[in-house]
């Protein structure tokens, strides 16, 4: 230490202490003997460098005379000095972590202010490294990126210079953002998140110098290379019918998300003046032109002297345009794009093709609305930035300006047809001296179309009812005639009723539902086209059109072998009910209401045809309904999927989502048929303002809990111990409710009453005997489907030792039949949901009303339980009740030896009527307290009976047939006579047909796959 | 330098966990963990092997840029690998965890490797979160766990390193579209990019030189 006393005398001599000023001074020795670069001392200056780094850190944190003594020697010009020799990447690589590791780790702000003082840093930024080394980059980039999170309002003056005229540069970001279309995708991040961080420093004259120099060319720059991108993934799409190429689209479409994204940030960093240019940008130079002509293109007249305009494929156009108003919520944009789409009509889009036309051959070609290259790159119009100064530069801005004038002037003609709201082209022309040159340039006909536009409320009403066809009594002549007038929104309405499939019309609705949904357009704009009406004259009005168009889908989609996805069927019905919802009311005319009852009757007799005929159909009924309930369609999670880009198929084998794809195979047309119904049987619910009642079929809120205390005084109680997995050893009281297994332990405050431990559903239960012990039964229980619990691993899984073996089979026969008769339970509940006849009169034991007064008070008490409280749910004596209904479906499982069941054989139904009594011992199980009437779920007779047509009477047998069949083919219900199952499998092949066909089919639909 | 794969990582979690330093810890040897020195970066390259394959990993820091939606999206679907770090002694760097998880396996493709990290595993007194919630946390959610402490360097080598073991793995398998440079992966250029003689860079052979000068 102690030669290294003075400023000047030490550092000759490595100190040990590598962290001490010493070491600095140390440091700056070697630099300063290092002037030049070579192979000899690179190594050395390459660890000195990064030494440096390391030290001053430390002192940061530690000592403030180490950066004192840096500050005091000018360091940083070692720095520059270095780079400037082009010694290679070894040490420049290093240079720039120093840099880094410096701007990141500093927290004392001063001693910030002073690195930054003396530009040496702008002239780093500026120096030009080889960008080629993939690391150089990387840690250049890195290197901006960490100083842009230094910004603030304070520090932004290091970084943009505005003192001097001559100088009015900004290097950090115009040095950045020329990086915007690097190939490394980590890079393009960067400098993203680099002008993010630099716009939202709040400097009136930094940001006026990002608008004025370079916002217009790096926005166009920007919307050259999102559009590129786009024709990219358009010509993805058009060349992969076997998707083959996943993996590309999917992310090809991530980029186009990010750039959203990206442009959204921006935008919602609210600044005024940046938002317009990046508005007028977006919409004159790839919105309109790339995306929304392209809805139009095969049947545009427009475009014809102009074929090699740059377009996209409708199908891909829709599903582009719905992700920008999904995302973007920038009032001035979404709502002028919303207007163009939805209100422009024939006339203006071909006076403003041709005026395009016009300019195109005499203006210079970057100022129209067309999506064309920018005329020069990013790079070149940010050097001649740099090198053109005062004079040169304010008349080059001066060009701009006109430019910008000229554009906004077209903008008019063609981008602005609703200047019905004042605020976007005011906003637009808030800068800009515009109105003059407008007046100058527009003829007089157009100037008519623009007066036209400008209209009154009144006027707009006038034109609105010419337009949309608001009654019924208009023809549809009318209707296609206005329609005809507005091209784009014709394309819209004409992909949702596609013929062929439903590739098109799915994109269709995500992109009528994100216009609708866009909190960006102001509510008029969508006023009766994707809203109900809130004037007053037409309160209470819909748009038919689209309407008609949704309840054809959803009607399509009831019938067997449909090419109606589900995704489009549930967002049909998501729309549907934002169009036609007012106030929790439904606006829907009677014509309307009556299809979409009868589609409900559809989608039911559909889900008929699969009653049982799975085994698991029970379990598929359940899972589907806590699936649609866990996971309700989000439109913007489905527009993130690049799967739906290409053409609907039915292949699971293609990674696509059940719901976007079509079904392959029996067992999914029969969860398809399931989830229709669902969907259906909810919209219809929703429109006619009642609550669900009858699903899910358990209603667990209704269900015992654990740690309720139950009397359980008269119960059958079946006293057993419970050895888990570890062979730990409970001792418990198994209880068995209609529905659940509850395992109890004795309440020691009451006697006879029991605290509840465990509870599960009976439905879901598994028990086995033991080989070697046969006292023992091995019992699982499993989740129910609707727990949210993502894994599912079981409930309880242990063996359980019973008193003795004659228990033992008591205990296994009550549990297996327990099984049964919750899921029989459950089964009558869908054959009723289905209309599907219940034999309840043919009753041979009357079911024990009492008992299942008990139940039902619970189930229709529903949400009104009271926790924790004592519940007196087995008081009534269920003994024979309860033994008597197990007893009715014991046929196919003859367990002998049980008295119980034995007694009461000879009441259950003759022989002769084997095939009735089968079809009442599994369609219903004996407890239906409820009036008949009650039984059928919420359905409009009168519509069902329009929809079926002479049908109905022959429906009731036709679904008996069949059930027969069903119940026959299930292998542990086979006692039914071969004979039988013969013949009724003939009428089986019938019974689809009988019910499939409630109206003619629509011409053009599409029958089979 | 020339490498036959290039993975690009990026680090999440809340901020204060010590990401960069881990970054740091792991990318340069070079740099000692000190008792009283608290050193980070947002930006780290190192070379490492598996397999015999010399395999280039780009650690990408992700911290401050939470307010910009386009960026933490961008960022999870650039990269091969995450690191998900957070606080042994701060419980609530552990209870969001889970939105940290949900917002990367959102954005994320389907195959990126996330590695959950208790950093400051030093600081055991003050510990807050017990390795077994940490481990059972893993479990659940299909994570490789472990804990680091980017001051005694416990561990740090093992974390990068483990995650690019599964990821080779992923590759090997075919699971990763490796022509797909989106996805994190880059396959090495045929020669060695310009950098002259062939030079260790910043990269973990660094440390070899540190001190050379003595």
């Amino acid at each position: 230490m102690f030669r290294s006393r003075s400023w000047f005398g030490g550092g000759l001599w490595k100190p040990k202490n590598p962290h001490s000023l010493e070491h600095l001074k140390y440091l700056y020795n070697v630099l300063s003997k290092n002037h030049t670069v070579s192979e000899n001392n690179r190594g050395l200056l390459v660890e000195t460098l990064r030494s440096i780094a390391e030290i001053l850190i430390w002192g940061d944190q530690n000592d403030s005379s180490v950066f004192d003594f840096f500050l005091e020697k000018n360091m940083l010009s070692f720095f520059l000095r270095i780079m400037k020799q082009k010694c290679g990447s070894y040490v420049c690589v290093q240079l720039l972590q120093t840099l880094n590791i410096l701007f990141e780790n500093i927290r004392n702000e001063t001693s910030l202010y002073y690195l930054l003082s003396n530009n040496h840093v702008n002239s780093i930024i500026v120096h030009k490294f080889d960008f080629s080394d993939e690391e150089v980059m990387a840690y250049y980039i890195s290197f901006l990126k960490t100083l842009s999170l230094k910004l603030n309002v304070h520090t932004i003056h290091f970084f943009y210079n505005e003192v001097n005229e001559h100088t009015n540069d900004f290097p950090l970001y115009t040095e950045a953002i020329k990086f915007f279309n690097h190939t490394e995708g980590m890079v393009r991040i960067a400098v993203r998140t680099l002008t993010l961080n630099v716009y939202r420093v709040e400097d009136a004259s930094m940001l006026a110098f990002i608008r004025d120099r370079t916002a217009a060319p790096y926005f166009s720059n920007l919307v050259w290379f999102i559009g590129n991108h786009i024709i990219e993934l358009d010509t993805c799409v058009r060349n992969d019918a076997d998707h083959q190429s996943q993996n590309r689209l999917s992310d090809l479409v991530a980029e186009h998300l990010d750039h959203l994204h990206y442009l959204n940030d921006i935008l919602c960093l609210d600044i005024p003046d940046l938002n317009q240019v990046l508005t007028e940008h977006l919409l004159h130079k790839l919105l309109v032109p790339l995306y929304v002509y392209s809805l139009t293109r095969h049947k545009s007249q427009f475009f014809q002297t102009k074929e090699k305009k740059k377009h996209v494929s409708a199908v891909v156009s829709l599903f582009l345009l719905s992700q920008v108003f999904l995302i973007i919520s920038h009032g001035p944009l979404v709502h002028t794009l919303a207007a163009i789409i939805l209100k422009s009509d024939l006339d203006i889009i071909e006076n403003g093709a041709s005026k395009l036309l016009e300019e195109y051959t005499n203006v210079s070609a970057g100022d129209k609305i067309a999506f064309v290259q920018p005329q020069e790159s990013l790079q070149k119009s940010l050097e001649s930035l740099n090198e053109t100064q005062s004079d040169e530069a304010v008349s080059e801005i001066e060009f701009t300006a006109a430019d910008t004038i000229e554009k906004t002037t077209e903008c008019e003609l063609t981008d602005n047809p609703p200047s019905v709201e004042p605020s976007t082209s005011s906003n637009m022309s808030k800068t800009l001296p515009r109105p003059e040159v407008l007046n100058i340039d527009i003829s007089n006909n157009t100037l008519n179309k623009i007066k036209n536009l400008n209209v009154t409320d009144e006027e707009k009403e006038q034109r609105l009812a010419l337009e949309s066809p608001l009654t019924p009594q208009q023809s549809s002549s009318d209707v296609q005639e206005s329609l005809a007038n507005k091209p784009f929104l014709e394309a819209i309405l004409n992909a949702l009723s596609s013929t062929e499939n439903d590739y098109a019309a799915l994109f269709s609705l995500c992109l009528l539902y994100a216009l609708a949904n866009n909190q960006g357009i102001k509510p008029e704009m969508l006023d009766l086209v994707l809203s109900p009406s809130q004037k007053t004259s037409t309160k209470n009005w819909y748009n038919e059109i689209l309407v008609d168009r949704l309840i054809q889908i959803i009607t399509l989609s009831c019938q067997t072998n449909t090419k109606v996805r589900l995704v489009t069927l549930d967002l049909s019905i998501k729309l549907l009910l934002q169009l036609v919802m007012s106030d929790g009311q439904s606006l829907l005319q009677d014509c309307h209401l009556a299809a979409i009852e009868s589609a409900k009757e559809q989608s039911t007799s559909l889900l008929r045809n699969f009653y049982k005929s799975e085994d698991i159909f029970l379990d598929m009924f359940e899972d589907e309904y806590s699936e649609l309930q866990k996971r309700p369609l989000n439109v913007e999670w489905l527009m993130m999927d690049s799967n739906i880009l290409l053409p609907p198929t039915g292949t699971p084998m293609t990674g696509i989502e059940f719901s976007k794809r079509l079904p392959c195979g029996e067992v999914e047309r029969a969860r398809r048929a399931i989830r229709i119904f669902f969907l259906i049987r909810e919209l219809s619910l929703t429109l006619s303002g009642q609550p669900e009642t009858h699903l899910p079929l358990t209603n667990l809120a209704t269900c015992v809990q654990v740690n309720n205390v139950l009397d359980l005084n008269n119960t059958d109680l079946i006293s057993c111990t419970i050895v888990a997995k570890d062979g730990q050893k409970i001792r418990r009281f198994l209880v068995m409710d209609l529905i659940q297994i509850i395992l109890v332990e004795p309440d020691t405050r009451k006697l006879g009453w029991g605290v509840a431990k465990l509870v599960g559903l009976l439905q879901d239960i598994e028990v086995t005997g033991d080989k070697d012990d046969s006292r023992c039964l091995h019992l699982t229980i499993h989740r129910p489907l609707s727990s949210s619990a993502t894994n599912r691993v079981p409930l309880l899984s242990a063996k359980c030792i019973l008193d003795d073996h004659i228990r033992c089979m008591a205990a296994k026969q009550r549990l297996t039949k327990g099984r049964i008769k919750a899921r029989q339970k459950k089964m009558s509940q869908i054959a009723r949901l289905l209309d599907i006849p219940t034999g309840i009169p043919h009753c041979p034991t009357p079911p024990n009303y009492t008992l299942l007064n008990v139940r039902q008070e619970r189930t229709t008490g529903r949400g009104q339980k009271q926790k924790d409280h004592p519940r007196p749910m087995f008081t009534v004596n269920k003994v024979p009740g309860f033994a008597a209904q197990m007893r009715r479906d014991s046929s196919a499982r003859s367990v002998a030896g049980q008295s119980a069941a034995t007694g009461k054989r000879s009441d259950s139904s003759p022989n002769g009527k084997v095939c009735e009594n089968g079809l009442k011992s599994r369609e219903h199980s004996p407890k239906l307290p409820r009036p008949r009437s009650e039984e059928i779920p919420l359905e409009d007779m009168r519509s069902r009976n329009a929809s079926l047509g002479k049908n109905v009477t022959c429906l009731p047998i036709a679904i008996q047939e069949r059930i027969d069949v069903t119940i026959t083919n299930t292998p542990p219900l086979s006692d039914t006579s071969p004979v039988l199952r013969k013949s009724s499998e003939e009428t089986s092949f019938t019974s689809p047909q009988n019910q499939g066909e409630p109206k003619p089919r629509r011409k053009g639909q599409v029958e089979t796959v | 330098m020339s490498y036959a794969y290039l993975f690009k990582y990026i680090i999440i979690g809340d901020t204060g966990v010590g990401k960069s330093c881990l970054l740091l810890q792991f990318t340069d040897k070079r740099f000692q963990p000190v008792h009283d020195l608290t050193i980070g970066v947002e930006f780290g390259a190192r070379m490492i092997t598996i397999d015999g394959k010399q395999i280039k990993l780009q650690i990408w820091d992700t911290a401050g840029q939470e307010a910009f939606r386009s960026i933490t999206r961008s960022y999870y679907r650039g990269a091969a690998g995450a690191l998900l770090v957070y606080d042994i002694t701060r419980r609530e760097t552990f209870n969001h965890l889970t939105t940290w998880l949900e917002d990367a396996r959102q954005h994320s493709n389907s195959n990126m490797v996330i590695m959950l990290i208790g950093n400051k595993s030093d600081l055991d007194s003050r510990r807050e979160v017990k390795r077994e919630e940490g481990e059972a946390f893993a479990r659940e959610h299909g994570l490789v766990f472990m804990e680091t402490s980017a001051k005694t360097a416990a561990n740090v080598e093992e974390a990068f390193i483990n995650t690019a073991k599964e990821i080779y793995e992923k590759i090997q398998e075919g699971v990763f579209d490796i022509n797909n440079e989106a996805n994190g992966i880059k396959i090495g250029p045929q020669h060695s990019p310009t950098s002259p003689g062939g030079l260790a860079g910043t990269g973990g052979q660094g440390g070899a030189q540190g001190g050379g000068c003595c």
